[in-house]
């Protein structure tokens, strides 16, 4: 249950007199709903809000489009994927490209359709192209799970999950407060959350989506800010649990496990990406078809990097809104979505 | 960084819930909550159900 | 990067569209009489007629409402209607496919036959080729009409007006999503009917009711969103849209909400955006309301000098937020 009615919140927030406060929401579908919602206009001018790196498509790195690209390409494989993907950047290609051009590249809603792809069409080899944080790598999971379970052969998985807790050791000092996912923590429960208060000092509440939960979110933060000492409160109870879905975390660590991943922008965060465990090696589309090591090469000119740490605006960046559009992408940031380059481009550009 | 929607659990069977958000039903997976009966409000993402929902808060 | 090639983004009737347009079409077919119109005017000999071309290749060729023949019919219908003219007579070329079913080709021919006898439109003129397996999908259509115009009375797209009142002559954005569900394996059901309808009928009771309405554009591939930002571009103006007073079916809301869409971007092929004077507006509404196919219209929003080519959304909190102005392929977002 919320705290605050919207109008509460609004005055909380409208009259709010304090020194300036920087709020980052790592979720890319916060960054969406904020701007859908008109929330920025409520806001004055002392508190900031930062779009951080919470759009999964926004940090995948290049090089994972390009070796998805290769797949379909030289390896001949159906590459399912969410459609988020489909139009970002490759070093040279996009997913959208090669579809262009014959490949086999096919949406889907769920990873669990595109294993029953794979069982529909034994002839075709089919890769599932897994992104996400802890909300989305369980039912990636699944899928491997259920593959093997059902003797799925022509089924593998091109891994680039990524959690979130090293993150935000990387992005702590990056902003006053945290809006802290609220499917995320839907999974993982609180003690994340907790733990970054209790230990780093880091503050922050759990938000939901919706103008109401999102407005109580925000009004939370303003009021506990003024207290002057660390504070976490989940203000999506009604969905995120304290406990999260142990169910979730038991089977991303039964067929996962925790390995060094590269994040666009932050660079290698030890320890913060997933890659399938031993056991579903052969589920592991890197290892199955044997894939060369691929450093895919970003733009120059594009500044997605020091957007996702909040170092820099959307519209800082010389490319953004005249090379850099939705409809001629040159960073991740601006094909998504969620990315916070497309969302400031299509609601507003400032 | 994932958009997730409340729908209605209208029908279960071997693991799968069939889900109905203001008419839109979908088949999705239930393997990750337990006890779902049908009438049950839960939080679908990419196919799966996250998380119960206390009905009176769920629309 | 330069595209060189023609991209699903070309087609889904957005930026891209109307750019291959100018580039393209307008570079090499342009003429006083050649427009940004859904039907162009012509005047020949003082006879005052309006004429337009559409072509179908909508996949499934059948679908929950409709199908490709009911379809080509209300197309090219429609987009006469627009410009307040009543459709005479029709052309149709057929294009199919090599083993298509004769049977479901005489049903398609049938529902053009229903569509045309009800809006008294007679097909004077065919053409048919068969093309080779795999050459087209199944059976693709084109059409072409001419029509009436109605003396003294004139829309266009750059008539709109600061004040006026936006109408939509029925709840958004069904086409689109039946026809997502009928073509993409994404595993959603819903009870969800395209509106696809001939709309002379309608738009011939608004003429009787008033003479005062500025815009009647049919809000086909690219939806209402794409119409309203094509209005304000066309005419200097801004929208102004209050997000809660628009009409949606719950079952397409449902949809949308599971694959992140907004069904203003979504297709229609039986609603039209109307914008009219303040003064008119009610009794347009009222008019709608009536008619066999518009009972959901509804007044969305205003137009505004202010914010001139964007268009703005009052949301369910009262903020203020632009409409995303229209892309290019409409792609289902999940995560």
């Amino acid at each position: 249950m919320s705290t605050y009615s919207i109008e509460e919140a609004r005055e909380i927030i409208q009259g709010y007199k304090g020194p300036k406060i920087r709020i980052m929401e790592v979720c890319g579908t916060h960054t969406h709903e904020i701007f859908k919602h008109g929330i920025r206009s409520l806001l004055p001018e002392n508190i900031e809000l930062i779009s951080g790196p919470g759009c999964p498509v926004c940090v995948t790195q290049v090089g994972f489009i390009d070796e998805a690209v290769m797949l379909a390409t030289d390896y001949h494989v159906q590459v399912c994927t969410f459609g988020d993907l489909i139009r970002v950047p490759g070093t040279e290609k996009s997913l959208a490209d090669i579809r262009r051009e014959g490949a086999d590249v096919k949406m889907v809603y769920s990873p669990l359709d595109a294993v029953a792809l794979a069982v529909q069409h034994p002839e075709k080899e089919v890769v599932f192209l897994a992104v996400g944080f802890e909300t989305t790598t369980p039912v990636a999971c699944l899928a491997v799970k259920h593959a093997m379970a059902q003797g799925v052969k022509n089924f593998s998985v091109l891994t680039a999950n990524k959690t979130m807790p090293n993150a935000y050791q990387a992005l702590k000092t990056s902003a006053d407060a945290f809006l802290f996912p609220g499917h995320v923590n839907t999974i993982t429960g609180e003690s994340v959350c907790r733990d970054l208060m209790e230990k780093d000092g880091v503050s922050g509440v759990i938000a939901g989506f919706t103008a109401e939960e999102l407005l109580d979110a925000l009004a939370t933060i303003v009021v506990r800010i003024q207290e002057g000492k660390p504070f976490f409160e989940n203000c999506y109870t009604r969905v995120a649990k304290p406990e999260g879905n142990p169910k979730a975390m038991a089977v991303i660590d039964e067929v996962m496990e925790p390995c060094d991943t590269q994040w666009r922008g932050l660079g290698i965060i030890p320890g913060s990406g997933l890659k399938l465990r031993e056991k579903y090696a052969a589920y592991d589309a890197r290892r199955k078809f044997n894939l060369p090591k691929i450093e895919g090469k970003p733009n120059p000119a594009c500044r997605c990097g020091e957007v996702l740490q909040g170092k820099c605006k959307p519209s800082d960046c010389k490319v953004f809104g005249k090379g850099c559009t939705p409809q001629h992408p040159i960073g991740a940031c601006m094909v998504s979505n969620e990315g916070a380059c497309s969302a400031y481009f299509q609601y507003g550009r400032n | 960084m994932c958009v997730g929607l409340a729908a209605k659990v209208v029908g279960l069977k071997d693991g799968m819930a069939l889900v109905d958000a203001s008419g839109a039903k979908r088949e999705i997976s239930a393997e990750l909550i337990d006890d779902l009966e049908p009438g049950d409000y839960v939080m679908v993402h990419a196919g799966i159900a996250i998380a119960k929902i206390d009905e009176e808060e769920a629309v | 990067m330069e595209q060189k090639v023609v991209t699903l983004a070309h087609g889904a009737g957005g930026k891209q569209t109307a750019a291959l347009i100018r580039e393209v079409f307008k570079e090499h077919f342009d003429n006083p009489e050649f427009t940004p119109d859904d039907a162009a005017v012509l005047n020949i000999d003082g006879a005052k007629i309006a004429m337009s071309t559409d072509g179908f290749i909508v996949s499934p060729f059948e679908f929950n409402g409709g199908n490709i023949g009911k379809l080509s019919i209300c197309g090219t219908v429609n987009d006469l209607a627009c410009m307040g003219a009543k459709p005479e007579y029709m052309t149709c070329a057929f294009v199919i496919e090599e083993g298509f079913p004769l049977d479901k080709l005489e049903m398609i021919a049938n529902s053009m036959e229903k569509t045309a006898a009800e809006v008294g439109v007679k097909l004077v003129a065919g053409d048919t080729k068969v093309a080779g397996k795999g050459q087209v999908d199944k059976v693709f259509i084109t059409t072409a009409g001419i029509g009436r115009l109605t003396e003294g009375f004139k829309t266009s797209g750059a008539f709109a007006r600061p004040g006026d009142q936006i109408i939509v002559t029925g709840d958004v954005g069904r086409h689109g999503c039946t026809i997502l569900l009928a073509r993409e394996d994404l595993g959603i059901d819903a009870e969800i009917k395209s509106d696809c309808a001939p709309l002379w009928g309608a738009v011939e009771s608004m003429i009787e009711t008033t003479r005062d309405i500025h815009v009647i554009r049919d809000a086909t591939r690219g939806g209402v969103g794409t119409v309203l930002y094509e209005i304000a571009a066309e005419s200097g103006v801004g929208v102004r849209l209050d997000a809660s007073s628009i009409p949606v079916d719950p079952a397409v809301q449902g949809v949308c909400g599971m694959l992140g869409l907004d069904p203003l971007y979504l297709a229609n092929e039986g609603t039209m955006v109307v914008i009219a004077p303040k003064e008119a507006a009610g009794a347009l509404l009222e008019t709608l309301k009536k008619g066999k196919y518009t009972k959901n219209a509804a007044i969305i929003g205003e137009i505004t000098e202010e914010m001139t080519g964007k268009v703005v959304l009052t949301t369910a909190i009262g903020t203020q937020t632009m409409l995303p102005e229209p892309g290019g392929e409409l792609l289902p977002r999940i995560c």
